[in-house]
């Protein structure tokens, strides 16, 4: 019926990788700190602007170039919740103060980002950004496909971290349930520290793989603030699984919406998934209710 | 020397009233003492000032002769010292194995913790059974013995209880109470806090009535028990108003 089904299928596949990954740090920063990070696009912007920087000047890989931008990033991460964070956890306003504080670092990395690198559209073009493998009749952009399976090889490595290593049980103790956490001798400051700059670098790794997939300029990254909500609304604020699978699910709608009724409505997919999931089961897919705490 | 010693502490929450107003205490090693009093007495500020949760505003909380004022939680517990809080504080979303892991989170010694896993799943067979299971799906019994599992993992010097009874079925109440005296002939000191104030007592040595944030009386816990004024006004009817 649907002729172009496998392809859409495919594309949807290859990208869904790339967007879990900018979700998978969105979801842990919310998940450990109850900090809903509307600065994160603007992280994974930061890093893609590096990665440009170090290709066009220095002709470094973009793949190679994630070696530098994770840990940076990750370094980043952790000053900033040091900064703006670590002080908030017991402010009865922590929301506000979160939200606030991370749509004014929103802002200022847009300025910055504007000022150094100008408003131009940017992207990185190694080699492999052109090209594609074609199965059959079906076609896989090498970009795409690299961005997709190193998103998802760097979700499976976080979720071993918080799987079985002792900061990942500490990560996820504190996640489940911060006072626990607390009387068992876990430091959760330190924890949130930890954990905020893992997301970040999850940021700064997505920043590195989004330079040869898709373009940016500094005001970009509102737009995908809007998507990556939608992503991790419907696997479930909070949740690893989730935000995979709500990534993979909403990316293979959304290239069926391009491809059946036109490129204009691909991000309203988006917006209309987050409309009915917060009507019709708030919690996401595999998200449990908050509880007041 | 008392294995725990609070001086004139006064403590409360955020920029609020002092809820502790002076309280003075004194554990002794080896003792199993309850703490008891009416509602907004600050039994359980009291226990959460000395884990480190609340600052102390006045006074001195002083372990083993060091002073504890201004410790992190998780410094503290690694003194020796295990609060286990009245909202059964487990990991909803971890396994029953899991939670008993992180039990066992301040130990230095990890071949210590598959060890104690071992002893706590011998102590609580239904532990075993279900060691897979996620902790959200235990009963609230069941949650409770996870809990005192997971002391069992740490094997603190001291272990401080806020209200272990809460909410439990009557029978599972009194195996409760044997679980602590068992701490106790584990080499545990227990400091316990209990609205069931008669029970509590009765697994005591020694007791403590706590009343507007101070101490207003101590002293052996089936002398409490007999006391007719303590009776009348703490142990009594339980005609007490709920304040809270």
């Amino acid at each position: 019926m649907i002729a172009d089904l496998p392809q859409i299928i495919v594309t949807g596949l290859a990208l869904g990788g790339l967007y879990a990954l900018m979700a998978s740090g969105l979801t842990l920063i919310f998940g450990v700190m109850r900090i809903v990070n509307l600065a994160h696009p603007a992280f994974i912007f930061i890093s893609a602007y590096i990665t440009w920087k170090l290709f066009t000047d220095l002709s470094i890989d973009p793949l190679v170039a994630l070696a530098v931008t994770m840990p940076v990033m990750f370094v980043f991460g952790m000053i900033v919740y040091k900064l703006f964070f670590a002080r908030e956890a017991d402010n009865p306003r922590y929301i506000e103060i979160t939200v606030l504080t991370t749509f004014a670092l929103a802002l200022i990395i847009e300025g910055v980002l504007g000022f150094i690198f100008k408003g131009t559209v940017r992207s990185t073009n190694p080699p492999y950004s052109q090209q594609a493998f074609f199965i059959g009749d079906i076609f896989l952009s090498r970009a795409q496909l690299y961005a997709g399976l190193i998103g998802i090889g760097l979700i499976a490595f976080l979720w071993v971290i918080l799987q079985y290593t002792r900061i990942g049980y500490a990560i996820r103790a504190t996640t489940q349930n911060r006072s626990a956490a607390q009387v068992v001798g876990v430091n959760v400051e330190r924890t949130s520290m930890i954990a905020f700059g893992l997301g970040v670098a999850m940021a700064g790794a997505a920043g590195s793989l989004f330079s040869f997939v898709f373009t940016f300029f500094p005001g970009g990254h509102w737009e995908w603030l809007a998507i990556l909500l939608a992503l991790i609304v419907l696997g479930g604020m909070g949740s690893l699984p989730g935000a995979v699978i709500g990534a993979y699910l909403l990316t293979i709608a959304s290239v069926f919406v391009n491809d059946q009724i036109g490129f204009k409505w691909g991000p309203m997919t988006f917006f209309l998934a987050l409309f009915i999931v917060l009507m019709v089961r708030p919690q996401g897919l595999f998200g449990s209710k908050i509880e007041a705490t | 020397m008392s294995l725990l010693e609070i001086d004139g502490v006064v403590a409360g929450y955020g920029r609020g009233p002092d809820i502790l107003r002076g309280v003075d205490l004194t554990v002794e090693e080896g003792e199993v003492q309850c703490i008891i009093g009416p509602n907004g007495a600050g039994k359980s500020t009291l226990l959460k000032t000395i884990a480190g949760l609340l600052r102390p505003r006045k006074g001195r909380v002083v372990f083993q002769g060091e002073v504890l004022n201004g410790l992190r939680p998780d410094q503290i517990i690694r003194r020796g010292i295990a609060f286990l809080p009245q909202e059964r504080s487990l990991f909803p979303d971890m396994t029953v194995l899991e939670n008993l892991r992180m039990g066992g989170y301040a130990l230095e010694d990890k071949s210590l913790m598959s060890e104690r896993i071992e002893e706590a799943f011998a102590q609580f067979p239904i532990l075993k059974e279900r060691y897979k299971q996620k902790a959200r799906t235990l009963s609230g019994g069941q949650q409770q013995m996870l809990v005192m599992g997971r002391a069992l993992v740490l094997r603190p010097h001291l272990v401080m209880l806020d209200e272990p009874s809460l909410g439990l079925a009557p029978q599972i109440v009194a195996q409760l109470f044997e679980i602590v005296r068992g701490f106790k002939d584990q080499g545990m000191t227990v400091l316990m806090v209990e609205q069931n104030a008669r029970q509590g007592l009765n697994c005591a040595d020694r007791g403590c009535v706590l009343d507007l944030g101070q101490r207003v009386f101590d002293g052996p816990a089936d002398g409490i028990l007999d006391d007719p004024r303590i009776q009348e006004l703490y142990l009594g009817t339980q005609k007490k108003a709920e304040t809270s």
